[in-house]
């Protein structure tokens, strides 16, 4: 039986600000990457476009990383007193994988984002930056996969 | 994994992109609404048509896979259930509101595209439609309904 059909009310509020946080932060990460692919390519544009990358990224993918990853804890925490054995399942494994391992890629990201924006949308940091977003929204879809179907459940 | 389970992985990867893609399209709106150049004005709601491969991609997966595990989960659900029939009618709302304030943004955006070509000057009258009221309602009113069906999704009142 599914961990949905036994979820009781207490759960619900946790439940969709993770939901939220994690929905949130993917169209966070995609815009940053979006817009820097956009400076890259952009010729007149490519300062602003790099400074607003950046900008995202601190106004929208930090805030939502969090709630996602603190409101992720409170849910555990709220699971953990009925299903005691929740730690040792897979899904749960991935989420922290992603969850805390994800706070080196999004740093990261940051970094490559500020860089890219104080060079005035110029040099090697926008490349960082694109493959970083790429793997951190793969990563994120590993991570609603296991969260939502729970393979090994 | 059960055919349950299935579902839901495709019902949740709808909301992802469809909430993924509003927030794509409101984050480039704003973005446009602090600049004053048209080129700039122009390249960033010129980006906002990337989300809807992404919106698009959401609400067909939210819909389809939403009714069926309505249908299939099991669990006592019907399509008579208040939180199903207000998770469609805000479901359509959305849609309806996001269409309606993409064609006035996209009429800003012509003028955008066109005032850049001739004279890439700040211009008052690009400034006051990009801050119509009545499309930015519709714009962002279209995201805060989809976040309110995210919420029916988990607290499904009356379920």
């Amino acid at each position: 039986m599914s961990v949905a059909v036994l979820r009781p009310d207490s759960w619900d509020l946790p439940l969709f600000l993770h939901v939220l946080g994690a929905t949130l932060l993917f169209g966070g990460v995609i815009v940053v990457l979006v817009l820097t692919v956009a400076a890259r390519r952009g010729q007149t544009a490519s300062p602003m476009l790099a400074r607003s990358a950046f900008r995202v990224w601190l106004a929208v993918v930090v805030p939502t990383f969090l709630l996602m990853r603190i409101a992720g804890q409170w849910i555990l925490s709220r699971e953990e007193k009925q299903l005691p054995d929740l730690d040792n399942k897979g899904w749960v494994g991935v989420g922290f994988a992603v969850g805390d391992g994800g706070v080196v890629l999004i740093l990261l990201l940051g970094i490559a984002a500020w860089l890219y924006a104080r060079r005035a949308g110029t040099g090697r940091a926008a490349m960082f930056a694109i493959v970083l977003a790429s793997i951190y929204l793969a990563a994120l879809a590993v991570a609603w996969f296991a969260m939502s179907a729970k393979p090994g459940s | 994994m059960s055919k349950y389970d299935w579902l839901l992985f495709f019902h949740i990867t709808g909301a992802f992109f469809l909430v993924g893609g509003t927030v794509m399209a409101g984050t480039f709106t704003i973005l446009a609404l602090r600049r004053r150049v048209p080129s700039e004005i122009a390249q960033l709601l010129g980006l906002v048509r990337l989300s809807l491969p992404f919106i698009y991609a959401g609400v067909t997966l939210t819909l389809v896979f939403g009714l069926w595990l309505v249908h299939a989960a099991g669990q006592g659900y019907s399509f008579g259930d208040a939180w199903v029939i207000a998770a469609l009618v805000i479901w359509v709302a959305a849609n309806a509101a996001g269409g309606m304030g993409g064609k006035r943004q996209e009429a800003t955006l012509a003028e955008a595209k066109q005032l850049a070509a001739t004279n890439d000057e700040p211009n008052g009258e690009l400034a006051t439609k990009l801050r119509d009221p009545v499309g930015l309602a519709l714009s962002f009113g279209s995201g805060l309904m989809v976040f309110a069906v995210l919420a029916l999704m988990i607290w499904k009142p009356g379920a």
